[in-house]
């Protein structure tokens, strides 16, 4: 389980994250959505330790980050960050000697699921494809945690389809996973629990099928109340 | 495979309902092997872990059975197999006298146009 506990982090004198809590359970898609498009990002960062927090604690298993619970995390950025000379083999050959936790038969399974073609050049592809090449360098690395960061902004509803469908598939197996997105109608019934950012803080932080259960809303149907309260 | 999803309904709920339609209609048997929770969640595209509480719920319900370390099948009951055609017509009757009965159509009428509109619906 990944804690964020009372997280505050400024910059400046802006108050970016104001006492942030909330919970991100293994084997469940967490969604992180912010109103203002304030603080996912930074959250993201400060779980992998890449910005350093002014207030509260993060614990990944109940521990701090150290060396042995860094390596529970994989990081997706929102860009693909790789030499766009690299044909994907290469890509994947570069992550392999970088990563302990790399998986060539899991990277295998993703270039013939998202039908990749493993000689093509990165600098030759859709932004579809070169979305899916980032998810495909970082869900091939065999960790606990995959935190993603907007993987379906500015690429076209197949590719989107493509990716969504990697929620529900055996290539995220009992991971956690903590995603930020705008296209929430794109993955609303795929996701697990939802955690509504406001002004720095946590708004709402709730079970996607439970509020169907229980209230009957969908998950637009409450951020809909956040933004036109 | 048809199956939409209604944002607004427990998604469990509505594979529930997908499952007993294709135990109505024949396309599932009884006896017969159903994928597993993660080959389901695939298939319909939704949450396995969604899929999972669905099996769960047949399962309390009789609808499906598991025998340990085996992948799970759906009912030999008879009883349980044909209640649940009765019930889904059942379900469905009932919504649609829920939505007629504002517009007060003596019974012999509203019949008549039923019957005539559902035979030219099956052509």
């Amino acid at each position: 389980m990944l804690q964020i506990k009372n997280v505050t982090k400024k910059f400046g004198r802006k108050r970016v994250l104001d006492g942030v809590s909330f919970t991100a359970n293994k084997g469940e898609i967490t969604c992180l959505i912010g109103i203002n498009g304030v603080g996912k990002t930074t959250i993201m960062k400060a779980i992998l330790g890449l910005t350093p927090i002014n207030g509260g604690e993060i614990l990944i298993d109940g521990e701090k980050l150290t060396k042995s619970t860094y390596e529970k995390l994989t990081f997706i950025p929102d860009a693909l960050a790789m030499l766009p000379n690299f044909t994907i083999m290469q890509a994947m050959d570069f992550m392999a000697d970088f990563y302990d936790s790399w998986n060539q038969d899991r990277a295998d399974d993703l270039l013939r699921f998202f039908k990749l073609n493993e000689e093509d050049r990165i600098s030759t592809l859709s932004k579809g494809n070169t979305a899916k090449v980032n998810l495909l360098l970082g869900l091939s690395q065999d960790t606990d945690y995959v935190l993603m960061d907007e993987p379906f902004s500015g690429i076209d509803i197949f590719s989107r389809e493509q990716i969504a469908n990697v929620f529900t598939s055996h290539l995220i197996e009992d991971r956690g996973v903590i995603v930020t997105t705008h296209e929430i109608n794109d993955i609303e019934h795929l996701i697990d629990k939802v955690v509504v950012l406001n002004n720095g803080s946590v708004y709402k932080e709730f079970n996607a099928e439970d509020m169907r259960i229980n209230e009957g809303k969908s998950v637009v149907d409450v951020l809909r109340e956040v933004y036109i309260p | 495979m048809s199956f939409l999803i209604n944002n607004r309904e427990p998604v469990y709920l509505q594979v529930v309902r997908y499952f007993k339609e294709q135990i109505a209609t024949g396309k599932l048997t009884g006896g017969q092997e159903i994928p597993s929770r993660r080959e389901l969640a695939s298939l319909l595209k939704i949450n396995p872990n969604t899929a999972q509480k669905a099996y769960k719920e047949m399962e309390e319900h009789g609808l499906i059975y598991t025998e340990r370390n085996f992948p799970s099948r759906i009912t030999t009951d008879e009883n349980v197999l044909s209640s649940v055609r009765e019930e889904l017509i059942q379900e469905a009757v009932d919504a649609f006298i829920l939505a007629v009965k504002p517009i007060q159509v003596p019974v012999d009428e509203l019949v008549d146009i039923v019957k005539k509109n559902y035979l030219a619906e099956k052509e």
